[in-house]
Order: structure tokens, then C-alpha cells, then sequence
């Protein structure tokens, strides 16, 4: 799978670019808008991560570049928060999906992720792990080919884990992909624990593995090792 | 009072009290002239009198030479000299009035040593008169030049003060806030120019210092965006790793969190200073109700957690025109902060329609005053692990479409109360959409 990362900011860039790398992904970054525009024409890309504020010119100008030549590459904006303007245009232009910088890595890759899941296997969008299966747009699970009735955060809980298996996900992280960062609260890293609770139970029920581990004070993560 | 009153009356006062004192000087000025000249002539009277006395030894035939009353009575025996002059009152001659009259008394002796004492009366009555007239003619000229005084003293005034109140008007007309600077009509007159060029000058410093912090606080939230999201970054790469210990990890935790924190506030004062410069210029017609109705149930979790039991009162759309991010923000956080300062098993109530939303709940006493609970950064103990910038953020929102944000605190409950503008005017717009 190949990224091309459009950032300018070279140390963001970079954490970025070695959280993908871990996940099998080749990852190409370009820092300005010229060596965006530079890349895209030379070669294809399964994913775009396309900051719209670059230094030399707009990234909403390589989307419609990207939207003519390579109309199967997923696109992902990244922008300032609450510029709800870029958010509209971007995603009127063609592109998949918006993210509001500052955003965790855990979950740009979970997009990424999922973005890449919706177009290569053309309508047939499933997730196999182990004995897990899931197919994501019928929001249906199944552990050991037993189906498993999960509730909309358990779900949307289970394939954060999955697309960012083997990793430590902050509680934050996890709080903010489940219910957005307006929550704001304390205390919401509480309720997290019961979700995943509940979660483990019911993959523990029908013979599944006990993947999630607690990671001391931090958060969790969904381990096959 | 207005300036132009007071002047008036300070004008009027002073008037009254030369016009007093004047008139008092005035009255006994003309009076004792009066007097003098009756004097005068009394004592004219009794000397052709006493010539006639003493030349002729006999008295003059009165009525013939003076017409008027004077009586002579003649003694044998000598008689001391004396004289006086005083006022009197006499009988008419008919004895039907009584007349007020200047009365010369005069006793003497004559050559031939006899004594004799005459009266002189001459009526006051024409000279009271006389005088009489005079004061009404001075009171009618003061009351006539003090009407004319005052009348001119009022249209000068408040013709001179016309740029005084012209640059009143646009002071209190002036919002720091518009971009516009300060600008004042041109007058002729010195003073009035002097203070407007002050003004002017003020405003410009004040604007420009004002531009200066607000530009500060963007700039300064702008510049902090990348570093903190870089440390956040590399603390999420750095906890991936295998080799770390709990204590590092724990390290790690600390710093992630303290961060985690700095980013949240700097993304508030962001987002204040944004709102400040406008840069939601983007409206459109928003439904609270479904905007409530989605935050209530993203929240579900926390309701759980706390316990809390919510009513909602919003069975109607409520259209407001605004920008939607910053609706989505507004009832958020309200419903955030009535989450945060509840207590365990406590209520959450939201009522909205078209003229307001109120966000009620249960919790503790207030430990800051009401009037500071939405200036940034103030906040109850109570939960020091929250920034601290909800609420203000609230208020930024309200201020910028004209809504006024209120707290109370009835039957137990704390409640918020956003009230919005022209709420008819509201109806009818999306009514006739």
C-alpha cells in the first residue's frame, strides 16, 4: 500500500510517517505543495494525506488535481480545527474523508485504514483477524463464525483496535474516536473502561482470544503478540 | 440636569438677588429724594411765614398763598425755638379719609415776644405714587430683560454646545470592536476641537493596543499549534515502543497528560479569538433541537457514569441563523459544564424554543461569584482538571449573534439561560422559508 503525506511541518511529518511505516505501509511525504504536485504526477498512490495550509499554495488545488488523474486514490484532509470551510470544499471536491489537526497518529491510521478497506476490495469491505470477522458496513462481528451483538461504541471500538492492533492507544485517543473531542470531560475516561469491559466479555463468550491488554495508566492495546 | 438648566437657573438666581438688593438701594434712594424735596419745600413754607411775622407782625392769608394746610396758633407768652419734620396722618377736611402727610412742626417767638407754633402738612400721597409707578416700571423692565437674558443664553448655548453633543453622540455610538476608527465631525470651536483631537488620539491608541492583544492571543495560540502537536506525536511513538518500564511509562503518562491539557486550553484561546475576529463569517439556518438531541446522546456515556437523569423539553425545531460549528460548540459545552459540576444521581435538564434555551442542573454550591462564572479561566476548584474556558467560550458565541447569557440559580437547580435575539422576526423568517 502506498501513502504519499502532504504535510509541511517536518517533525509532524515525520511521527507520522514512522507510525505508518510500522504498519507495513510504504509511505512517501511531501513538504511542500510543489513536490505534492511534483509526486502525484509521477506516480499512483492508495491514499493522499493532504494538509490544506501548505506554504507554497492550496492542498484543496491537488485534491482537484489528484481528482482528475487518479480517481481511485482515497483522499484524507488535514486541517486546522474548526475551519469548517476547508472541511465543506474538501469533501464537495472528492475527498473521502477530513481530519482536524491536532489529531491523534492512532486515528489518521484507523482512517487511513478504512479508506483503503472501502476501495481496494470493491464492495466486498470486510476485516478478518484471527477468529475475528467483521463486516464493517453490515456492522456485523462474528468470533468463531458465531455472530457477537455489539453496540455502536463497542463496534466502533473494536475496529480502532483492529486497525491499530499491536499498539498503545491513550485513553485520550480512544475517547476522542468515540465520541469526538467537544465530550471535553474528565471523568470520560471512565466510561471508556466499561465499553471495553463489555467488549472483551462478549468476544471471551464465544470462545474468542483475550487480546485487549491494560497498559499502566496510559491506555490499552488490542494484542495478537 | 442638563448643562443648559443649570447655567439657566444659575443666571436667573443671580439676577434675582441684584434685582433685590438693587431694588431695595433703588426704592430708598428715590424716596429720600422725594422726602428731601418736601422737606425743602416745608421749610421754604415756614420761612415766608415767619418773615411775614416778623416784618408785619400779622399772618398771611394761608389758603390764598399756598392752598394747602397750615395751621398757626399764636401765645402771649414767649415760646422756646424748636423745629421738626416727621410723617402724619390727618383727617380730610370733610373728615370722611384719612390722608398720609409730611408734617413740619415748627415753635418760636416772634420779634414782638410772642409765642407762636405752626404746622405745616403737605400730602405723601402723589410722591407714594410717583414712586409706586417707578418700581413697576423697573420690575417690568427686569422681568423682561431677565426673559430675554435667559432666552438668549439658552439658543447661544445650545447652539455653542451642538459639537459637544455631536461628539457625544458618536462615543457613546463607538464599538472598539468595528473597524472603522474613531471619527469625529470638525467644529470652529477651540475647545471642542482640542477634545476631539483628544479623543480621536485616545481611541486610535486604545484600538491599536486592543489590535495588538487580540492579534497576540491568535498569533500566540497559532504558533503553539505545531510544537504540541509534534510532542504529542512523538509521546505517541515513544509509548509504542517495547522496552519501556512502568516507571518511564508512568513518566510518560505525566508528561502526556500535562500536554494533552496545554493543547485543550490553547485550542480554547484559539477558538475564542477567533470567534473575537470573526472568522465564523459563515452563517446558516441551524436547528438547535437536532443539535441538542445528538449532544444529548453522545453524553449518554457520562449520564450513565454520573448517574444522572436528563429531561429535555425541545419538541420543536429551533431555527437560529448562525454558524453551525459554533452551535454545535455552544450546546456542547453547555451540556459538558452541566455534566462536569453534577453530582452523583443528580438531574440534567435542557429546555429550548424560539426565545431561549436553558440547560438546568443539579450540583454544588457556586464557590466562585455568578458574575465571574463565564470569564476565562474561572472555575470551581471543585474540577481543577478542566481548562477552565467553557463557558467563556459561550458568552464569546452569545455576543457575536446578539444573545444574552444569563446564570440563576432556582429551586436547586443551576441554570444557564441563552436568550436569543428577535425571536419573532426569527419565526417569521423560517416560517417563510
Amino acid at each position: 500500500m502506498k501513502i504519499l503525506l502532504i504535510e509541511d511541518e517536518k517533525e509532524l511529518s515525520r511521527s507520522i510517517e514512522t507510525y505508518l511505516a510500522q504498519e507495513s505501509f510504504i509511505c512517501e511525504t511531501a513538504l511542500t505543495y510543489d513536490q505534492a504536485r511534483e509526486k502525484i504526477n509521477l506516480y499512483r498512490y492508495d491514499c493522499v494525506v493532504v494538509d490544506i495550509t501548505l506554504p507554497d499554495g492550496n492542498g484543496l488545488d491537488i485534491i482537484r488535481e489528484l481528482k482528475k488523474n487518479q480517481l481511485e486514490t482515497g483522499i484524507i484532509i488535514v486541517s486546522a480545527k474548526n475551519s469548517v470551510d476547508d472541511k465543506i470544499t474538501g469533501l464537495e471536491i472528492g475527498a473521502d474523508d477530513y481530519l482536524a489537526k491536532p489529531f491523534h497518529l492512532a486515528e489518521l491510521n484507523a482512517r487511513i485504514k478504512s479508506i483503503i478497506r472501502r476501495r481496494s476490495f470493491s464492495g466486498k469491505n470486510e476485516i478478518r483477524m484471527n477468529e475475528i470477522h467483521i463486516i464493517p458496513d453490515e456492522m456485523e462481528v462474528f468470533i468463531n463464525d458465531k455472530q457477537i451483538t455489539l453496540t455502536k461504541k463497542e463496534f466502533d471500538l473494536l475496529i480502532f483496535f483492529i486497525s491499530n492492533k499491536n499498539r498503545v492507544l491513550t485513553k485520550e485517543a480512544i475517547a476522542e474516536h468515540l465520541w469526538g473531542d467537544e465530550i471535553d470531560l474528565v471523568d470520560s475516561f471512565d466510561f471508556i473502561y466499561t465499553h471495553i469491559k463489555n467488549l472483551r466479555r462478549k468476544i471471551l463468550e464465544k470462545g474468542g482470544e483475550d487480546y485487549i491488554r491494560t497498559i499502566y495508566g496510559m491506555g490499552y492495546k488490542f494484542g495478537t503478540s | 440636569m442638563k448643562l443648559l438648566t443649570r447655567t439657566s437657573i444659575y443666571y436667573f438666581i443671580s439676577s434675582l438677588l441684584v434685582f433685590v438688593i438693587g431694588g431695595f438701594i433703588f426704592y430708598n434712594v428715590i424716596q429720600s429724594i422725594f422726602y428731601k424735596q418736601l422737606d425743602d419745600t416745608l421749610i421754604t413754607e415756614k420761612k415766608l411765614i415767619e418773615e411775614q411775622i416778623n416784618y408785619s407782625d400779622s399772618l398771611p392769608d394761608f389758603r390764598t398763598v399756598f392752598g394747602h394746610m397750615i395751621q398757626v396758633t399764636v401765645f402771649n407768652d414767649r415760646l422756646k425755638k424748636s423745629e421738626k419734620i416727621n410723617d402724619t396722618i390727618i383727617a380730610s377736611d370733610d373728615r370722611t379719609e384719612l390722608i398720609s402727610c409730611r408734617h413740619l412742626h415748627v415753635t418760636n417767638t416772634s420779634i414782638s415776644n410772642r409765642g407762636y407754633i405752626i404746622h405745616i402738612f403737605k400730602p405723601i400721597g402723589e410722591t407714594k405714587n410717583l414712586i409706586t409707578a417707578i418700581l413697576l416700571a423697573m420690575t417690568f423692565l427686569f422681568i423682561s430683560l431677565m426673559g430675554l437674558l435667559l432666552l438668549v443664553n439658552y439658543y447661544i448655548s445650545k447652539r455653542v454646545w451642538i459639537p459637544f453633543y455631536r461628539t457625544l453622540r458618536s462615543l457613546s455610538h463607538y464599538n472598539i470592536n468595528q473597524e472603522e476608527p474613531l471619527h469625529l465631525t470638525k467644529t470652529r470651536i477651540s475647545e471642542f476641537r482640542l477634545l476631539n483631537k483628544a479623543l480621536e488620539n485616545m481611541s486610535i491608541k486604545i484600538r491599536r493596543d486592543f489590535l495588538n492583544l487580540k492579534e497576540f492571543t491568535e498569533n500566540a495560540s497559532h504558533e503553539l499549534q505545531t510544537p504540541l502537536a509534534i510532542i504529542k506525536s512523538k509521546l505517541e511513538l515513544l509509548v509504542q515502543s517495547e522496552q519501556l518500564t512502568v516507571e518511564q511509562m508512568q513518566l510518560i503518562h505525566s508528561v502526556y497528560d500535562a500536554v494533552t491539557r496545554i493543547s485543550k486550553l490553547n485550542q480554547g484561546l484559539l477558538l475564542i479569538s477567533k470567534i473575537e475576529n470573526n472568522q465564523f463569517s459563515a452563517v446558516e439556518k441551524v436547528d438547535l433541537q437536532k443539535i441538542i438531541l445528538r449532544n444529548l446522546e453522545n453524553f449518554e456515556d457520562a449520564f450513565r457514569m454520573k448517574n444522572i437523569s436528563t429531561r429535555c423539553q425541545c419538541n420543536e425545531p429551533v431555527i437560529l441563523s448562525m454558524n453551525r460549528s459554533l452551535a454545535e460548540i455552544l450546546v456542547s459545552n453547555l451540556i459538558s459544564n452541566a455534566v462536569k459540576h453534577n453530582v452523583d444521581g443528580g438531574n440534567l435538564e435542557v429546555l429550548a424554543n424560539q426565545t431561549n434555551l436553558r440547560i438546568s442542573n443539579t450540583g454544588h454550591s457556586l464557590s466562585i461569584s455568578p458574575q465571574r462564572l463565564f470569564e476565562r479561566f474561572s472555575k470551581s476548584d471543585r474540577t481543577s482538571e478542566s481548562v477552565g474556558l467553557g463557558l467563556a467560550i459561550v458568552r464569546q458565541i452569545a455576543n457575536l449573534y446578539r444573545m444574552q447569557v444569563e446564570y440563576r440559580y432556582e429551586n436547586q437547580l443551576h441554570t444557564i439561560i441563552v436568550s436569543f435575539p428577535f425571536p419573532d422576526s426569527e419565526k417569521n423568517k423560517s416560517l417563510k422559508e
